[in-house]
């Protein structure tokens, strides 16, 4: 579409295909339907699109400026806030870059608890993308079923660490506290009545004929294009390839549970639609192994020039005082290096590139974010669709815009 | 592998391959490891290596603890300040390679790659945004995060953070507008 540096060509003006001419219209920042504030340059030619040039930046907060800014245990909060629907797993893409400089293995027990949010969030990210993909293709409904759900998460996430959404959870070294019994007690109940919540929005929408409708044969992306184009999470296993970090480059000890990729050949909205849903599955079935092999233990390295004493150490240990101030003050130094990290969250790899220059700031902190590159194969999605179906790739795209900008 | 020739310097950190390869010749590097296998790019970004102390030796030999160099680390005196880094995989293997190339000047400008790797496109766009890397030969090398007439690029070393440089500040037209032969 651009042809020369920094200026936009249209193509306004053309003639079209129907007689007409080609029209360039702009969508967004702020409409609701672009799930945040993503804006578009759409060329249309009657109702079919002829050219999609997405326009991010609008949610752009620095956050690898901010990191830079932070010492090592106050990045985490940061990381919290880029992709705002999978907080526990963003903290655990860095927490691993840090561990894996430093040379650090976290106890067994914290690695379960590490899988488990990472599951429930895994789930709620889903939830909330079908919630909100729902409600913009005419299931309404959608919304409450699956805003339910998702608050019995975010009820969990209050429970287990104190905040609802930002949980900061995982940090380097382990994990914020240990499970509660009344946490263990909620996953235990949420396990036995998810999968049949799962089955509720299948009824709603799998065999219905509005959906289907919306969804099958929109937006074809090809499994060459998918490699070719860097998609990952659903985008690339709707497209029929199994490829899921956490199987094909296992981490936190997701090669020991027993769950399959949920992959669709059909290479379309609805195919996406489908591996979100059996992902919500399989989520489940690991859930319960989690649960049932939880082994006891300390949640936390031992390591007190990594993480503070416990407070009631503080009342008895000079030592334990004197490493509490050097924490809280000075931080912790990392050893000069750079290591790159993935796992695998809601939308695909969520990437953690952690450069150390040994002092107790990082150097660079770059996320590579899956939505940012998920959102490069739009154009190749909606090329020749009609207007309406760019709402419905938008939103099986899932693009969360704060992952996008960063 | 690539010819040798093409490779300054290559090791391990932290588990991660990585090779450093000369900056002029980065698209003779990776188009030969992308016809090795590695046909994805997982990500490209610049790392500003100003003031390093960790890094001593001569700039663009890679990773070396100033310990091992023996004698001061060079401050100030960084030509090469700015290192590309490109994060490939292999699918089918599973492996993965870093690629490194060490640029300086003003403006600092290596070989566009996103012809060869869809995805560096935006990549690309971004390090140019935020760091200020021209990328020679990429079809639209625009501000991607940041506004349009956004002055500076901001996740460079020497640009400050926080302070005054806030949208609808006092001093806003400094910081907002560019200037006039921009």
């Amino acid at each position: 579409m651009s042809e020369t540096q920094g200026v936009t060509i249209t193509k306004t003006g053309q003639a079209g295909a129907f007689g007409g001419e080609i029209l360039t219209v702009n969508f967004g920042p702020h409409h609701p339907s672009t799930h945040g504030v993503l804006r578009l340059i759409v060329d249309l030619d009657g109702e079919q699109i002829r050219g999609i040039k997405p326009v991010i930046g609008y949610l752009h907060t620095g956050i690898e400026k901010q990191m830079e800014a932070l010492r090592w245990q106050q990045g985490v909060v940061v990381t919290d806030r880029h992709d705002y629907l999978s907080p526990p797993i963003n903290n655990l893409a860095y927490a691993l870059a840090v561990e894996k400089l430093m040379g650090v293995e976290v106890p067994p027990r914290a690695q379960v608890l590490r899988v488990i949010m990472s599951e429930l969030t895994r789930l709620s990210s889903h939830l909330v993308w079908m919630g909100t993909s729902g409600l913009e293709l005419g299931a309404m409904s959608m919304l409450m079923y699956c805003f339910r759900e998702r608050d019995t998460i975010l009820d969990m996430n209050e429970e287990i660490s104190g905040f609802r959404m930002h949980t900061s959870y995982i940090r380097p070294g382990g994990v914020f506290a240990d499970a509660t019994p009344r946490f263990l007690e909620m996953l235990d109940k949420f396990i036995g009545t998810m999968p049949g919540h799962v089955d509720e929005y299948e009824n709603l929408l799998t065999m219905n004929p509005i959906w289907r409708s919306r969804t099958i044969g929109i937006g074809r992306l090809s499994p060459e294009d998918a490699k070719v184009l860097g998609a990952s999470g659903p985008m690339i296993r709707g497209s029929g390839i199994a490829w899921d970090l956490r199987k094909t480059m296992p981490y936190s000890g997701y090669e020991t549970y027993d769950f399959e990729v949920a992959t669709s050949n059909d290479c379309d909205c609805y195919g996406r639609y489908l591996v979100r849903m059996k992902e919500m599955r399989e989520s489940v079935k690991i859930l319960r192994q989690a649960l049932d092999r939880l082994p006891d233990g300390p949640v936390n390295v031992d390591d007190r020039k990594m993480l503070p004493p416990p407070r009631e150490e503080l009342e008895t240990s000079m030592e334990a005082v004197i490493h509490h101030f050097k924490l809280f003050t000075e931080g912790y130094s990392v050893p000069a290096g750079d290591v790159y990290v993935a796992v695998e969250s809601g939308r695909g790899e969520n990437g953690c590139y952690v450069v150390s220059d040994g002092t107790h700031k990082p150097r660079r902190v770059k996320f590579r974010s899956a939505s940012f590159v998920n959102l490069q194969a739009l154009e190749r999605m909606a090329l020749n669709h009609m207007v309406a179906d760019m709402i419905a790739i938008i939103g099986t795209a899932d693009a969360v815009l704060g992952d996008v900008d960063r | 592998m690539i010819a040798d020739t093409l490779i300054i310097d290559r090791g391990v950190s932290a588990g991660d391959a990585w090779i450093t390869v000369p900056s002029e010749s980065v698209r003779d590097a990776l188009s030969g490891l992308r016809s090795e296998g590695y046909r994805l790019m997982t990500f490209l970004t610049c790392v500003d290596h100003l003031a390093d102390a960790s890094r001593g030796g001569a700039p663009g030999e890679g990773l070396r603890p100033a310990a091992a160099q023996g004698g001061p680390p060079p401050v100030d005196d960084f030509p090469k300040r700015f290192e590309i880094v490109y994060q490939l995989r292999n699918l089918e293997s599973r492996e993965q390679l870093r690629v490194r190339a060490f640029i300086g000047g003003d403006p600092p400008k290596i070989d566009s790659v996103q012809d060869m790797f869809p995805p560096a496109n935006w990549d690309e766009r971004e390090t140019y945004d935020l760091f200020g890397i021209v990328f020679n030969g990429h079809p639209d090398l625009t501000r991607i995060l940041m506004p349009d007439d956004w002055v500076g690029h901001p996740l460079r070393r020497d640009y400050p953070v926080g302070g005054e440089t806030v949208e609808f500040s006092q001093e806003h037209e400094k910081w907002q507008t560019a200037p006039e032969d921009a």
